[in-house]
């Protein structure tokens, strides 16, 4: 076999010199927590480290994360695939089919045992035995145990494989199921979004590949450097919510003037991305800037939490669906009624015992 | 009122070997020894310390804040053009409130557990209910019947009578609890992962998954303190005129005053 | 043994069968049998839907004004489309009319998607079926220099230095042994027929496709906040107008209309540069190539979209057509009524669904899905490792939808027979002007070819509807109309106790309706009929076959165990299975 293009190639080809790869080296050795002994040892595993494989599982899903995955700018999708990484198995991409397509993956699982990165999106679903969802005949979820094996680490793509998405959404006729709650033994990093957006996807990734290391993770495990902070904390529409000047209606006077969307159900204050920053697609604009509240995408049950206009959530309980304000005023209504009917009882019967009193006394 | 007329100015000294002398008061837990032995003497006792009084106001003027503000942050106001943001800021005031009187309503808690600790007998009812006594469940029904108008007669209670306890533990103690824990967690949000309110409550997102939710029970748990609130100010002014003893004044000299001094 | 389809298809179930699963370079999961003779022809083909989500149930009971971001995400590829369809079909309900640039904005985004995703799956889902890279390491760059100038002679990257930088990239990436998605792909199977050099400049063209298409979606982020799945809105657009005063850098503003502008150019020049030349060059190598046809040349079927004019869907004001074929008489294009009962109906006996009547049929406003997981008696295998599915019992998770009882093909090529036959004029001369450019006759459009060039001339047709739609969009400004939205009816008090409508899209795979039914504010039932339900659809109660199962009868395999045939041709539909199941 000729020569493999390492990590080393990558960089020297994307216009890096031997000198900052060697300070690159001796930066990620201290980040390391490694001595300056190390810097040698870590540039010649990077000058010599063939592509990290990469198997990319599908579920049931609606295949954006892998449409968002191409519209990548910096890197580039082409460069990802080429030079970053080997997509050793990805049945949306793949040239080969069926058996051929199943070779390939039995192929990369024996070779790179302990070393490859599992990719999924989307989710297996559980009821039925698993055949919601089949390939090579057999249940999904099968597969993925079988790959998530002996991957090093394990990436869920997107709200469907971070937390279950649109076909988990009551009444989730298939059990649709996160990868965390079907694989247990592996760190998983969840990158969620409906779809996640692009540069965060190849950021997870190079982040994986440069440092060497599964990027930090909050308590969700996502990783923080790109979910630690809400939209809304962020939002260059914020000062417009701090002033109370909001969209009242859609296309209305505020709308146009590009006034918070607070009113129309925005859920920036409850969703932790990073679009009002990275924004969408090079960084063009996100859904807020173009004058649609954003609708939570990448939390956890963001379809089971009333509409997506509401700017308080419906809650769902005994059969009767209200926000918390129509719950609370309905009850402090039945309660101020109540107390005022004891407060009328209570006058008579004082009275009455007065009177009582004065004939008794 | 049957049998001899009592002369007037007698203070009645009940003979505790044939009188069950306070009974309720003692056998729910409540009144020491000390008490009964002051209430055979005095015809008042002090029963709510400074700090106690001083907690009430503090906490009822946050708690009114914090509904408003709080109301306010779920369902803003209509617009206005005041100015251009840099110079109008109603929406951010209006948190700043709710922040601030959080805060306020915090520590204040903080110091009456404190006081809980240090404080009389007294100051310590509020954080339990003695549902291990059987005399207590006797007369939290005695208090339902009278509320339902089912007894004539009220009877005195040293401190809260049982139902009030009850009330005053799951609404406040519980109750305030959770709406601290749920709104720093809320705040820990805006504070960014790794603040102070991150580390201390962070892990309440974590429980409930998704912001939504969190604020959701926020905001429920407001419109529970909102009908404590109604419920409690009601309960505490028909007290004041219906039962036996004085209730508004206690909460502002600390003395509870007695209008009869017929023992129970 | 033969067995003949009411459709005209003589089904054998005879010979060796062959199992294709996954198929991939599709969207979603799908499995296909057939069955070939010794002489390697398919005398039987089975298309198997193999995942379902149950978005029709979820639906039930939600508000249908979120209806459309749901619906999206049946699918992330023909993002968008389904959020239009589902808009129509909630506005036409409740009776609620959309302002003129709404109309103009929703066009814009629908034909950029058709655009974007006939690009995407021409390039970077179907070329390998055609195009060989591994071939491409033996290419002349002068050589490939020089035909990349004969057949487009404007597009300016086509320097020898370019296609070596190309050729040495991938031949280090060859070289590395790491082959990555080319692994294992059928490269020495004699089915590939181009020369080195149009394999470069196809596998270049794959890397060219690659960085545009990320481009072209930058419209949908202008207007609906990011791409895939943008944002929509019952009554019109959620993006506003304000091109003039105060404030506009928060709205659709001049700059942002110029980045409209200037992508739409780009798609134009791509279609015209690069798109339409490479089908015709690759589609020159594979000239005798016609299988596949199926039934193109007998039933297809199209709703007609991209409105001339706001809350205007009759027939003539429809720039893409609508119409029915039905056995291959292109002399008679038949009205299309979504709402007539008899018209459109799913059949279930084949699928994974059960009605309370076996054989019936049922029109969308009364729809059911409910699943009902169960395999034949002669399948082979156990329930959840399956060897050969029994095709006589259910055997996918698409249901088979009819129109007037029959299978239908729907797609870029149905809508440009319909086009074609109906004497759609910008429709017409395209389709002539490519077939005198190949030296074609008309029945060359039945196949998997046709399917595939209808394709490309779809794109290129798109482009300009989207300009006119541009500038249209910039005259209504122009005449001081800004407005994006009705929100008369917003409000659910102001909406009727009950009501139903349907929408209608030509999505990029074909003729998509969303029927709903609303009660008390809420969906009572929400159906879809999706291109590739149409496409992929199992035998009905009569045993007609679907679309896929139609075309891959009769086709030569060079190799049986190398399913190349069976994938070019099913990949010509662009196959979509989470469409088709939801
Ligand atoms: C937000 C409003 C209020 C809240 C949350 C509140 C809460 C409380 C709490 C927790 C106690 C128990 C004190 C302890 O044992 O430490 C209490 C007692 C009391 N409060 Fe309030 N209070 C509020 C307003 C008021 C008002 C407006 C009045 C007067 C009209 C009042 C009158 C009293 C009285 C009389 C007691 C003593 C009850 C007893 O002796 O059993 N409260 N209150
Ligand atoms: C009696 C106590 C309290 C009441 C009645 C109350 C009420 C509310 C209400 C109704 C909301 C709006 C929730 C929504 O719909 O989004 C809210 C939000 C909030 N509360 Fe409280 N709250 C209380 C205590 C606290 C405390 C102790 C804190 C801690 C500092 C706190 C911090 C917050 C925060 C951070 C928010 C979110 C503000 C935002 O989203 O802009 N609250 N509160
Ligand atoms: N079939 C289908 Fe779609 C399309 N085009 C939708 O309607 O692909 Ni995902
Ligand atoms: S997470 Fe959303 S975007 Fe990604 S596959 Fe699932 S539905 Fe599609
Ligand atoms: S538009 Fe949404 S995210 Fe932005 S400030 Fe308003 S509520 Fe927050
Ligand atoms: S809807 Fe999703 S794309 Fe971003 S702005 Fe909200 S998280
Ligand atoms: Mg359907």
């Amino acid at each position: 076999m000729s020569q493999i293009e390492t990590f080393y190639d990558v960089m020297r080809r994307q216009g890096i010199t031997r000198r900052s790869f060697m300070k690159y080296c001796s930066l990620t050795a201290a980040a390391l927590g490694l001595g300056p002994s190390f810097v040698p040892k870590i540039a010649h595993a990077m000058e010599t480290k063939p592509r990290t494989p990469v198997i990319w599982v599908h579920g049931l899903e609606c295949t954006c994360c892998s449409e968002s995955f191409i519209r990548a700018a910096h890197p580039l999708a082409k460069d990802v695939v080429l030079s970053m990484i080997s997509l050793d198995y990805d049945d949306t991409l793949m040239a080969a089919a069926g058996h051929a397509a199943e070779a390939a993956l039995m192929d990369t699982i024996e070779k790179y045992k302990g070393n490859y990165i599992l990719a999924v999106e989307g989710n297996p679903p559980l009821n039925e035995d698993g055949m919601f969802c089949i390939t090579g005949g057999k249940p999904f979820v099968e597969k993925l145990r079988m790959a998530a094996k002996d991957a090093k680490a394990i990436i869920s793509w997107g709200a469907c494989a971070s937390y279950g998405c649109v076909q988990a959404a009551a009444p989730n006729p298939t059990q649709a199921t996160p990868v965390h709650k079907v694989i247990t033994d592996k760190p998983i990093i969840k990158v969620p979004g409906c779809p996640p957006i692009a540069e965060v996807m190849t950021g997870v990734i190079t982040y994986m590949l440069t440092f060497d290391r599964l990027p930090e993770l909050d308590r969700q495990g996502r990783p923080a450097m790109f979910y630690s902070q809400r939209i809304h904390d962020k939002c260059y529409r914020r000062p417009h919510f701090d002033a109370g000047q909001f969209v009242e209606a859609w296309d209305d006077e505020n709308a146009r003037k590009g006034y918070c969307l607070y009113k129309m159900g925005c859920k920036g204050p409850t969703t932790y991305n990073a679009c009002s920053t990275i924004r969408w697609n090079e960084g063009v604009s996100f859904p807020i800037q173009s004058g649609h509240g954003c609708i939570g995408c990448s939390e956890d049950g963001f379809w089971d939490q009333g509409s997506f206009y509401n700017r308080l959530t419906n809650v769902k309980q005994f059969g009767i669906e209200a926000n918390a304000d129509q719950i609370g005023t309905a009850a402090a209504g039945v309660v101020g009624g109540a107390i005022a009917v004891h407060a009328a009882v209570s006058a008579l019967k004082k009275a009455q015992k007065k009177s009582q009193d004065k004939v008794e006394g | 009122m049957t049998g001899t007329p009592i002369p007037e100015g007698t203070i009645l000294r009940p003979d505790p070997a044939t009188s069950p002398a306070y009974e309720a008061a003692r056998l729910t837990g409540d009144a020491t020894a000390e008490d009964l032995e002051s209430i055979r003497k005095r015809t008042s006792v002090y029963v709510y310390e400074a700090p106690v009084r001083l907690w009430h106001w503090i906490n009822a003027a946050c708690i009114l804040v914090l509904i408003v503000s709080g109301y306010f942050i779920g369902a803003p106001l209509p617009s206005m053009q005041i100015g251009e943001p840099v110079e109008q800021f109603v929406m951010g005031y209006i948190r700043f409130a709710h922040f601030a009187a959080g805060m306020i309503l915090t520590a204040a808690f903080a110091g009456r557990i404190y006081w809980g600790l240090m404080g009389n007998h007294h100051a310590r009812q509020l954080f339990y209910v003695p549902v291990w006594k059987a005399r207590w469940w006797k007369e939290m029904f005695f208090e339902l019947r009278w509320y339902a108008f089912l007894e004539r007669e009220p009877k005195k209670y040293i401190g809260h009578n049982p139902l009030a306890q009850l009330a005053m533990f799951f609404f406040m103690t519980l109750g305030l609890s959770f709406m601290i824990v749920t709104g720093w967690a809320l705040y820990a949000e805006g504070a960014g992962q790794g603040s102070l309110p991150d580390t201390a409550f962070g892990w309440v997102l974590g429980l409930v998954q998704n912001s939504q939710r969190l604020h959701t029970l926020h905001h429920l748990g407001m419109w529970a303190i909102v009908i404590f609130t109604m419920i409690h100010i009601y309960a505490a002014i028909r007290e004041d005129i219906m039962s036996r003893q004085s209730m508004v004044s206690t909460m502002i000299s600390g003395h509870r005053t007695f209008k009869d001094d017929r023992p129970d | 043994m033969g067995n003949q389809t009411p459709n005209g298809f003589t089904l054998d179930t005879s010979g060796k069968r062959i199992v294709v699963d996954p198929v991939t370079r599709i969207e979603g999961h799908m499995r296909c049998e057939v069955n070939v003779n010794d002489q390697g022809i398919i005398t039987n083909a089975v298309s198997t839907g193999t995942m379902w989500r149950g978005l029709e149930v979820i639906l039930k009971g939600r508000d249908p004004r979120d209806a459309w971001a749901f619906t999206e995400r049946i699918c992330g590829v023909c993002t968008g489309t389904h959020a239009l369809t589902s808009v129509r079909a909630v506005e036409d309900a409740l009776g609620i009319t959309i302002p003129d640039n709404a109309n103009s904005i929703r066009n814009i985004m629908q034909l950029n998607l058709q655009i974007h995703d006939h690009i995407v799956h021409f390039y970077h889902l179907h070329a390998l079926d055609w195009v060989n890279p591994v071939n491409a390491l033996r290419a002349d760059p002068k050589a490939t220099s020089e035909l990349q100038q004969a057949v487009s002679p404007s597009h300016p990257l086509s320097s020898p230095g370019y296609f070596r930088d190309v050729q040495n990239r991938l031949k280090k990436f060859v070289e590395s042994g790491q082959l990555g998605l080319f692994k294992n792909g059928y490269w020495d199977n004699p089915a590939y027929l181009l020369p080195p050099e149009a394999d470069l400049m196809a596998t270049t063209h794959y890397l060219e496709a690659l960085d545009l298409q990320k481009e072209i979606v930058k419209v949908h982020t202008v207007f609906g906040g990011k791409n895939p799945h943008p944002n929509w809105l019952v009554g019109g657009v959620p993006c506003p107008i304000n091109v003039h005063s105060t404030g506009a850098v928060g709205a659709i503003n001049m700059e942002r209309l110029n980045l409209v502008s200037s992508i739409i150019d780009r798609c134009i020049e791509f279609n015209n540069n690069v798109y339409i030349p490479d089908v015709i060059a690759i589609g020159g190598f594979y000239k005798n190539w016609l299988y596949g046809g199926g039934l193109s040349s007998k039933s297809v079927l199209a709703y007609g979209d991209i409105p001339e004019n706001a809350n205007d869907f009759s027939a003539a004001q429809l720039h893409l057509p609508r119409g029915a074929i039905v056995n291959g008489n292109l002399n008679e294009v038949q009205d299309v009524d979504v709402r007539d009962p008899e018209q459109i109906q799913e059949f279930v006996d084949h699928s994974w669904y059960q009605y309370g009547e076996p054989g019936k049929g049922l029109h969308p406003w009364d729809g059911v899905t409910e699943p009902k997981f169960e395999l034949g008696a002669a399948t082979k295998g156990t329930r959840t490792n399956i060897e050969n599915l029994d095709e006589s019992a259910k055997y996918s998770w698409i249901k088979a939808p009819r129109w007037k009882g029959n299978a239908m093909e729907v797609g870029p090529l149905a809508r440009y027979i319909v086009g074609y036959a109906s004497g759609h004029e910008d429709i017409k001369n395209q389709v002539e002007g490519l077939l005198r450019t190949m030296n074609l006759p008309v029945s060359a459009l039945f196949s998997t070819l046709g399917r595939t060039a209808a394709r490309a001339l779809e794109s290129e047709y798109c482009g300009r509807l989207q300009k006119h739609f541009f500038d249209k969009l910039v005259q209504n400004i122009k005449n001081g109309d800004e407005s994006t939205a009705n929100v008369a009816k917003w409000d659910p008090s102001t909406w009727p106790k009950e009501a139903k409508g349907v929408g209608m899209t030509e999505a990029p795979r074909g003729a998509l309706g969303h029927w709903v039914k609303v009660k008390d504010g809420r969906i009572e039932n929400y159906q879809c009929v999706v291109p590739t339900t149409w496409n992929g659809s199992p035998r009905d109660s009569a045993g007609n076959i679907g679309a896929f199962e139609a075309s891959l009868m009769d086709t030569k395999m060079e190799r049986p165990e190398e399913p190349v045939e069976i994938l070019r041709t099913l990949h010509s539909f662009d196959p979509c299975l989470a469409c088709s199941t939801h």
